[in-house]
């Protein structure tokens, strides 16, 4: 489980990173927008899952990164002329920077001390960036405007495709790494058990700071990714709304494991399609029957779609199934 | 700032205050007897309010009942949902971080649901105020103008808390109650049947929440998307008083909806909207316990 | 005689480039062939804002209905795909590109809320295509106007700042106006307008309190207004707000107007019973795109349609008729496009519009470097029990800046 990732466990990632030059040969931009927007979510996703589901922080600031991620990157270029490649990192880095300087205070609470303590965040950001019009926009938004990646510019859909499958699989294999490494250790660690960590000889408030710093750093990219699949921001899109769209995604999909947050990320963003084309008559009932499908979910499979399925398998395993044969 | 608008704001604040203390109320009765959040508490007070008006408008029963009515259908309700859902994610879970997770998601599931089993109704498409239940002509206290309305709010707030208040330190199954919620295993290892309890505390909590939307709706015009914004306000309170003592969520939310009038008429109007927040981040970075918690407890492992 | 080779060649590749051009121009566009015209319609049918899209959509597609009865377009019968948008921002632009690369549409006749339409801006800009609003105000998606985004046929916010400002400053000759708006991008839009027009009339905004969607106390805002005094208020406010602004400015004992915008009151007989007191509306305006009362005459024959499409829906929302207006400047532009109809040839027809439609306060109409429909509000006199047609419509001049 830990030690170093193998060539073998990086192999679908290539294919993915090729997949990003090739598929948008094929593919119609309807499909190549829900795709961008799905890898945006998944490094969003994968972002809150490692301060909820490896450091066990109850921690809902993540849509506050994910608005400076993208308000940063937009305005770099839309007032400093400064190209993606250059204004991401620095996106990223001012969350992670802004994401370090929460976790200072937020790591002495806990449960739902912390859950509201961040949420108020978040909510106050919320607040900034619909009141800071003249940088902002404020509640009318901010035309995003194309933005140069390596010498081609990113301008629809399909030149956005391959920047954000390229950002998506960096973002997944430094998760990996990191899930092997000793910082994923003691991340675990601490979910487990705080006092236990500690008599290990974990700096636990120091790991959790930097699980922030980390999962902020996330949120930002996803952030950056934003204004390569849309054209507009609002801090809307910047709201409670989507922090529950993503903790729903983790914790459906399967808190804790990289392809249970990938398997959430698909699942929920299928599911207003979903809902959409099955229930066309009954459109009104979507939001009761999306409610019902979080009840079910969690009572059901209360360690996601992923935790049920690797669960299935196993038990498979067991060699029960042999006693027959005595 | 006149001194006029000054006792009017403290007034009209001390009115608001109880209102979200109303809403907190049920949420942090859920809380003491069975360490969860119910994060649809907004919601349930929504649905009593509809319950009520439903029951105005179409059964024409007399307002008393009225409250009745919404009291036994959310008790109903939250009863079924504790036992249905929640006995059923609490199996499952582990303890510690999962449990506040799935409880999270639960209980927003739920919200979700009662949010759109709400909106079937075509009748919920404009935004509504429940009759008077207190009517007359508005009273002046000095330069103070309150409605009737207002005074019932205040006053029920007030005999609620009290009486939870006394139902939790003074009596036997209050005390039973808290000893459940912090303590489960040696609760039930002499003999409390936890889950029977934890169900009736969640039916009391939302037959309370039935009660206040009640109240609530008569003041303030309801809408199926009333719960969320008022349950934010109603954490403030409660973080403000402190997260698990009755007679602190009144203070909390008293104090909060004073500030909230304070800061829209010395600051600016725009400024009010944050104030909750701040508010939450200050007191939880400087005094978690809030005002009346008590020294800060940490869990024991 | 005989017609030498490369005559003959020459005649033959003009036939075929006149029988392909005629061909091509007609049928280069997709979603149009010669027996339909394929419209792509989306609003908000599920989620917190289903009452403004489910009315509107329902009405645009009785129209285009009705259309198809009477024989359709130069011969081409109008077909419909209807999808919800949740008034999510992501939900259009998925939606938009659905329509036009999976369904082909020709046009998309869709939105409800001003957020979600910009989601497809720049998409539908970019792939040209005609994008009609639906009952949107749209104020960031046609100021600064765009060639392929058309809307606010219910008026944009600005026209609504604007009519209840000069309503205010005209009609009740106020000098100090108390403005309450809330703090979102309707907030912004019909501020900016009615601040520009208040200046350029020379009168002074005293007060102007910027609220939150879900305030449940206006105490201090409405003690602001009262210390500002003001001779008029007017109130941008949503429905559950405007009640409490209207009772509070009864407490308070203001006795000045309340001009109230048309998103706070859309049913007026619901409101009344809200505030609960109707001492409160004694000088109590409300501003309406509307040409008259829902059930007045020149209403009546659109509600007794709608109900006949639709007899289920028992009371239509007052917003129903917003998709009749937008359904009908689509088939007027695309009747003027003609029949050899391709998409730029509909957008400059829509260019040409000037439709009184029998509906709103005034005639819809575009222009070179316009993209709004409305710029007219009527206003209503409300005393509780009855609402009352005041003469004369306010008109919007399209300015949201100030005269330096």
């Amino acid at each position: 489980m830990y030690g170093s990732v193998s060539l073998r466990q990086l192999f679908p990632l290539l294919a993915l990173l090729l997949g990003g030059f090739f598929i948008p040969m094929f593919t119609n931009e309807y499909y190549l927008y829900l795709g961008n927007v799905l890898m945006m979510y998944a490094v969003l996703a994968i972002g809150l899952d490692i301060l909820m589901g490896w450091a066990g922080q109850f921690a809902f600031a993540h849509t506050a990164f994910f608005g400076l991620g993208c308000y940063t990157t937009a305005l770099l270029n839309i007032k400093f002329g400064i190209p993606f490649i250059v204004g991401m990192p620095i996106a990223a880095l001012l969350a992670g920077a802004v994401g370090v300087l929460v976790a200072i205070p937020a790591t002495r609470m806990r449960d739902i001390y912390l859950a509201l303590a961040t949420f108020a965040f978040a909510e106050g950001m919320f607040w900034v960036f619909n009141t800071w019009e003249p940088v902002t926009g404020g509640s009318t938004g901010l035309r995003i405007i194309s933005s140069n990646v390596l010498g081609f510019k990113v301008s629809n859909d399909v030149t956005a495709f391959p920047v954000s499958m390229s950002l998506m699989c960096l973002m997944i294999a430094a998760a990996m790494y990191l899930s092997k490494s000793r910082l994923g250790r003691e991340m675990s660690a601490i979910r487990d058990s705080e006092h236990v960590a500690m008599s290990c000889g974990i700096d636990v408030r120091r790991t959790k700071v930097i699980a922030f710093g980390i999962s902020a750093i996330y949120a930002g990219v996803a952030g950056a990714m934003f204004t390569l699949a849309q054209s507009f921001a609002s801090p809307e899109q910047f709201g409670f709304n989507t922090a529950i769209l993503v903790l729903t995604m983790i914790v459906v999909g399967g808190m804790g494991t990289l392809p249970g947050v990938m398997i959430g990320v698909l699942i929920l963003s299928m599911l207003p399609e979903v809902l959409r084309t099955t229930m066309r008559s009954f459109q009104i009932w979507q939001e009761l029957v999306y409610g019902l499908i979080l009840i079910l979910s969690i009572m059901f499979m209360p360690r996601g779609i992923w935790g049920s399925i690797s669960g299935h398998l196993k038990k498979r395993e067991l060699p029960s199934k042999n006693a027959k044969s005595i | 700032m006149s001194s006029m608008a000054l006792y009017q704001s403290i007034a009209s604040g001390i009115v608001s205050g109880c209102v979200y203390a109303l809403v907190a109320l049920s949420v942090v009765l859920i809380f003491k007897a069975s360490d969860v959040v119910n994060f649809a508490g907004g919601e349930f007070v929504m649905l009593g309010a509809y319950a009520g008006l439903g029951a105005l408008t179409f059964l024409e029963v007399p307002y008393g009942l009225a409250y009745v009515i919404a009291a036994l259908a959310l008790f109903f309700i939250g009863a079924t949902f504790n036992k249905v859902v929640l006995d059923s994610v609490l199996k499952r879970a582990k303890h510690g971080q999962r449990t506040l997770v799935a409880m999270v998601i639960a209980t927003l599931g739920l919200s979700y649901v009662i949010k759109g089993g709400v909106r079937l109704f075509s009748f919920t498409e404009e935004v509504r105020r429940l009759p008077s239940a207190f009517s007359g002509p508005p009273i002046f206290i000095g330069p103070v103008v309150l409605q009737w309305q207002d005074i019932a709010i205040v006053s029920i707030s007030l005999a609620l808390m009290l009486a939870l208040y006394i139902f939790f330190q003074k009596t036997l199954t209050g005390k039973v109650l808290r000893a459940t919620s912090q303590n489960p295993r040696a609760a039930a290892l002499i003999g409390i049947p936890v889950q029977l309890m934890q169900l009736y505390s969640w039916g009391l909590a939302c037959a309370i929440a039935g009660v206040s939307g009640v109240l609530i709706g008569a003041k303030l015009p309801i809408s199926p998307d009333f719960g969320g914004p008022i349950m934010l306000l109603a954490f403030a309170a409660a973080i403000i008083g402190g997260f698990t003592s009755l007679p602190g969520v009144v203070i909390g939310g008293i104090l909060l909806g004073i500030i909230q009038n304070l800061v829209g008429i010395t600051i600016s109007s725009t400024a009010i909207a944050v104030t909750p927040f701040v508010v939450i981040m200050l007191v939880l970075v400087f005094r978690p316990q809030g005002l009346l918690g008590g020294r800060h407890r940490i869990k024991k492992v | 005689m005989k017609i030498n080779r490369l005559s003959q060649l020459k005649i033959f590749s003009a036939f075929f480039v006149a029988a392909l051009s005629g061909g091509v121009a007609c049928a280069s566009d997709p979603g149009v062939t010669d027996t339909e015209i394929v419209i792509g319609l989306h609003a908000p049918l599920s989620g917190p804002l289903a009452a403004f899209g489910q009315d509107p959509l329902q009405a645009a597609k009785m129209w285009y209905e009705d259309v198809n009865r009477r024989g359709g377009i130069h011969g081409r019968k109008i077909r419909v795909i209807a999808e919800d948008d949740k008034c999510n921002a992501n939900e259009v632009g998925a939606l938009a590109r659905k329509f036009v690369t999976v369904d082909k549409v020709f046009m998309i006749n869709g939105g409800s809320c001003t957020a979600s339409v910009v989601g497809a801006q720049e998409f539908v800009n970019r792939e040209k295509v005609p994008f009609v609003m639906l009952n949107a105000s749209g104020d960031p998606a046609v100021f600064p106007a765009t060639r392929y985004v058309f809307g606010a046929f219910p008026g944009s916010q600005g026209a609504i700042g604007a009519g209840i400002m000069g309503f205010a400053v005209q009609g009740l000759k106020g000098k100090r106006i108390a403005y309450i708006a809330h703090n979102d991008e309707y907030g912004a839009s019909n501020y900016g307008a009615a601040k520009a027009y208040a200046d350029k009339a020379g009168a002074q905004i005293v007060a102007y309190e910027r609220i939150a969607l879900s305030i449940t106390d206006v105490t201090a805002p409405m003690l602001n207004v009262r210390a500002s005094n003001p001779d008029v208020i007017i109130s941008a406010a949503y429905p559950a707000p405007a009640v409490l602004i209207a009772q509070k400015a009864a407490e308070y004992g203001m006795k000045q107007p309340l001009v109230q915008a048309i998103q706070g009151i859309p049913a007026p007989e619901v409101f009344a019973k809200n505030v609960g007191n109707n001492d409160a509306l004694k000088n109590f305006y409300y501003s309406a795109p509307v040409n008259d009362l829902p059930d007045g005459p020149k209403q009546i024959k659109w509600l007794e349609m709608y109900k006949k499409a639709y007899p289920d829906r028992l009371v239509p929302s007052v917003f129903m008729v917003y998709g009749i207006s937008s359904a009908m400047v689509v088939t007027t532009a695309l009747e003027k496009a003609g029949k050899n109809l391709t998409r730029e040839r509909f957008v400059d027809a829509l260019e040409t519009v000037k439709l009184d439609s029998g509906i709103m306060a005034a005639p819809f109409e575009f222009g070179k470097g316009r993209r709004d429909a409305l710029r007219a509000q009527s206003i209503f006199k409300f005393d509780g029990v009855k609402s009352t047609l005041m003469p004369g419509f306010y008109t919007w001049d399209g300015s949201t800046t100030s005269p330096k």
